[in-house]
């Protein structure tokens, strides 16, 4: 993809911000909650002080890794082979943050 | 010959010539914990789909986690999520000019390898004692 090197190069800054304090946030909860039972679980992530952030750290985390891997792919692979393994990461990223979303959505209003 | 003219051309030494440095180590890690981390996204995804999928999914999963091979699993992703974050303030610095001159950059790569590891390793002692023990 030509002359998009700066937009890709802000969006990366922008999401690695977006992620620094939901990771932070995560990593905190997820020791606190870390005997947590079945029950447990469910009523700490359906609770919207859970589920709104951990849905913004899908939505960062999965753009942030869509972009970093693209740019392992285009260092090392030359070959006709990099078309789709782009694609594949697009479609491998896009997987990731629907299924996780979903979860969250299911969780928070079906659950 | 274009074949000739090629080969001619001065070559920059190969990967395995150089010598190891902490910062070249830092760099190398902050790939490689990013592409490790792709892994941990699926991770993470699955964990909330057996969730999200009942109690049943959920232990499954909780079962794994909570296996020899689960907890150092999640110990590798919980470094490598903390060994990535704490790089990647590095690189925000040097995205404003900062930390660039080769000493203060040795330091920054050395603090981020220790302070990474101790913190996992903290994290893991407090999460395993709220758990009940290993």
């Amino acid at each position: 993809m030509a002359n998009k090197g700066t937009s890709t190069f802000i969006i990366q800054r922008l999401s690695a911000m977006a992620v620094l304090p939901l990771v932070i946030w995560f990593l905190i909860s997820l020791v606190f909650h870390a005997g947590d039972s079945y029950e447990e679980t469910v009523s700490w992530l359906s609770n919207p002080a859970a589920a709104i952030p951990l849905g913004l750290l899908v939505i960062a985390g999965a753009i942030h890794m869509r972009i970093g891997i693209m740019e392992v792919i285009e260092d090392y692979i030359h070959s006709g082979l990099k078309t789709v393994l782009l694609a594949l990461n697009w479609l491998f990223a896009l997987t990731v943050a629907a299924t996780a979303l979903w979860s969250i959505y299911q969780l928070a209003f079906a659950g | 010959m274009a074949e000739g003219a090629q080969s001619a051309r001065p070559l920059s030494p190969h990967l395995q010539i150089w010598g190891w440095t902490v910062t070249m180590a830092a760099s190398i890690f902050h790939r490689a914990t990013g592409v490790a981390l792709y892994a941990g996204a699926a991770l993470l995804a699955s964990w909330l789909f057996a969730a999200a999928s009942g109690p049943e999914a959920f232990a499954f999963v909780s079962d794994i986690l909570a296996s020899p091979i689960g907890i150092f699993a999640l110990f590798g992703f919980t470094w490598a999520l903390l060994f990535h974050m704490m790089n990647g303030l590095r690189h925000f610095l040097w995205d404003r000019g900062l930390g660039l001159a080769p000493k203060t950059a040795t330091r920054t790569a050395w603090l981020v390898f220790i302070a990474s590891l101790s913190l996992t390793a903290v994290i893991f002692w407090v999460g395993l004692n709220m758990r009940g023990g290993a």
